[in-house]
């Protein structure tokens, strides 16, 4: 029941996002063992707060250049963060030594290239870029 | 097979962006740079006076860390005080050896988190004050040399951080030692919230050399002039407690150590912390204090608004030790208001204005006064 939950919610986001503007889509290779993998725990990916995907393989996350309108979307929609709190946030991990954050690493394509050709990078990208060389774990 | 592809990610990484970390060294940087003046010069804070002061919150620090190996990472920061006369302190300079993913053992130079906003104390960029309020974050020293565990665990909805320290620290020329310095904190989030509880206690000697040991001889020796004050009858028995009290007075490893609550709030619009320390000791050379700050704050855009009320008053002892506290002028009341504005130029510059009105109720014993202090600062991360 409790596996049932998030897809249930990224069916109702995606409907619900279909009627306003384009999607996002959380990507990862075709060789990634994971299925769905939910808003929270790739939250907690990209926030840096676990290094593993759900099946226990490493996951290194990565970013789209700063000031694209996917990671603006991605990082409010998905994170719930402003650009500048990301910062804030990120800039009291680095300097404790406790992290740092995704690097960022071009726009859909690039991101796409990089993804479909490892299976422990996660990414994100506008779904309209989506193709098979990747697999999509989330929509929203 | 794992190995590989993780090997493969960086390369890729490496080839596509240069610019990044060649071999995972990562170098991050911030600067402060401030410009302050009190109207007051009756009024000690932060070693402000009337004349714009250029230095007291110029800040640079250098970060460079390396991933060793799988589990082992470097981490150095190299900072540089105006209010030190830019002399550079290693303020961490670790080894960090990641057990599992969620233990972390670090052996070296380490901040200790006294408060909420310890571990990032100095990047400006990382909060909205100019400085934490010296009100509450009073401790004259921000790093020990010891070793600390941090493990990490969820419980529903919250994410915790145990952390549990041990170390030493005696800085040259003070006339110090703190031993066996030992402490735990609690830090946990759940969305918009985070909840803070820690624990810190040292034992505190000094030789009666330096700058802080002479101090405390002058305090000994002032205890024993009160004799004539406190016992005008010159009666046998107050003038062995009198004694036993400046024996009490005199550091010879007594415990020492504070307790602090904190709860935080940020939604990205709107933003609260509270922030509580209570201490204790077993000398009456220390009385005991209670400081406290509530911050709220709100976003407009590139802009944020903040308004915070702090306060620290000291609490003396009962008795005789009491009257001894008093007459030597320990008692402190203190409290601050503070408005500030911060401004988000890009992601990684923030400029800032502050307004501080500082009023000493009691200090050292008799009415202070009170003044204002105009700062204006810029804070970069790089």
């Amino acid at each position: 029941m409790i596996k049932f939950k998030p897809t249930l919610l990224a069916l109702l986001l995606t409907t619900a996002s279909l009627m306003v503007s384009a999607e996002t889509a959380v990507i990862v290779a075709t060789s990634n063992g994971n299925g769905a993998i939910d808003k929270a725990t790739i939250s907690k990916i990209f926030l840096g707060k676990t290094k593993s995907f759900p099946d226990g393989s490493q996951a290194v996350p990565i970013d789209q250049n700063d000031g694209s309108a996917v990671r603006e979307s991605f990082n409010s929609s998905l994170l719930g963060k402003s650009s500048s709190q990301l910062k804030s946030y990120w800039s009291r991990l680095i300097f404790t030594g406790k992290g740092t954050p995704p690097k960022q690493l071009g726009s859909d394509a690039d991101i796409k290239s990089l993804v479909s050709s490892n299976p422990n990078m996660i990414g994100y990208i506008d779904s309209s870029a989506v193709d098979s060389s990747v697999k999509v774990v989330l929509k929203f | 097979m794992k190995k590989i592809t993780i090997l493969s990610a960086f390369a890729a990484i490496a080839v596509l962006s240069p610019l990044t970390q060649a071999n995972d060294l990562n170098i991050n940087g911030f600067l402060s740079v401030g410009v302050s003046m009190l109207d007051n010069n009756d009024v000690t804070l932060d070693g402000f006076d009337n004349n714009g002061n250029f230095k007291n919150d110029t800040i640079l620090g250098l970060q460079i860390s390396k991933q060793v190996n799988d589990k082992t990472t470097v981490t150095g920061q190299l900072v540089s005080r105006g209010s030190d006369d830019y002399a550079t302190e290693s303020a961490w300079a670790y080894v960090n050896y990641a057990a599992s993913e969620n233990l972390d053992l670090r052996l070296g130079r380490i901040r200790v988190p006294f408060f909420y906003y310890s571990d990032f104390l100095e990047v400006g960029y990382a909060y909205d004050w100019v400085r934490p309020p010296s009100e509450v974050y009073s401790i004259p020293f921000s790093s020990i040399n010891g070793a600390d565990l941090n493990y990490r665990f969820s419980l529903g909805s919250w994410d915790t951080n145990a952390q549990l320290y041990y170390g030493r620290y005696s800085p040259s020329g003070a006339g110090v030692d703190l031993k066996n310095f030992t402490g735990l904190a609690l830090s946990s989030t759940s969305g918009n919230f985070t909840l803070r509880a820690s624990y810190h206690r040292l034992e505190i000697e000094t030789d009666g050399t330096g700058s802080f040991g002479t101090g405390n001889t002058a305090a000994v020796a002032g205890v024993t002039a009160l004799k004539p004050l406190l016992n005008p009858t010159n009666d046998a028995a107050i003038d062995a407690d009198i004694d036993q009290v400046a024996v009490d007075f005199a550091l010879t490893g007594q415990e020492l150590g504070f307790y602090g609550l904190a709860a935080g709030y940020d939604n990205g619009d709107i933003s609260a912390i509270a922030e509580y320390t209570q201490s204790f000791a077993d000398t009456p050379f220390f009385t005991s204090n209670t400081t406290y700050l509530v911050k709220v704050g709100k976003r407009f855009n590139d802009l944020v608004g903040h308004l915070t009320y702090t306060a620290t008053e000291n609490e003396l002892d009962s008795g005789l030790e009491g009257d001894v506290q008093k007459a030597l002028g320990l008692e402190n009341k203190q409290n601050s208001i503070i408005a500030g504005l911060r401004y988000d130029y890009d992601t990684s510059t923030a400029l800032k204005f502050e307004i501080q009105n500082h009023d000493e109720e009691i200090v050292n014993g008799a009415k202070g006064e009170s003044a204002m202090l105009y700062t204006v600062a810029i804070d970069l991360v790089f």
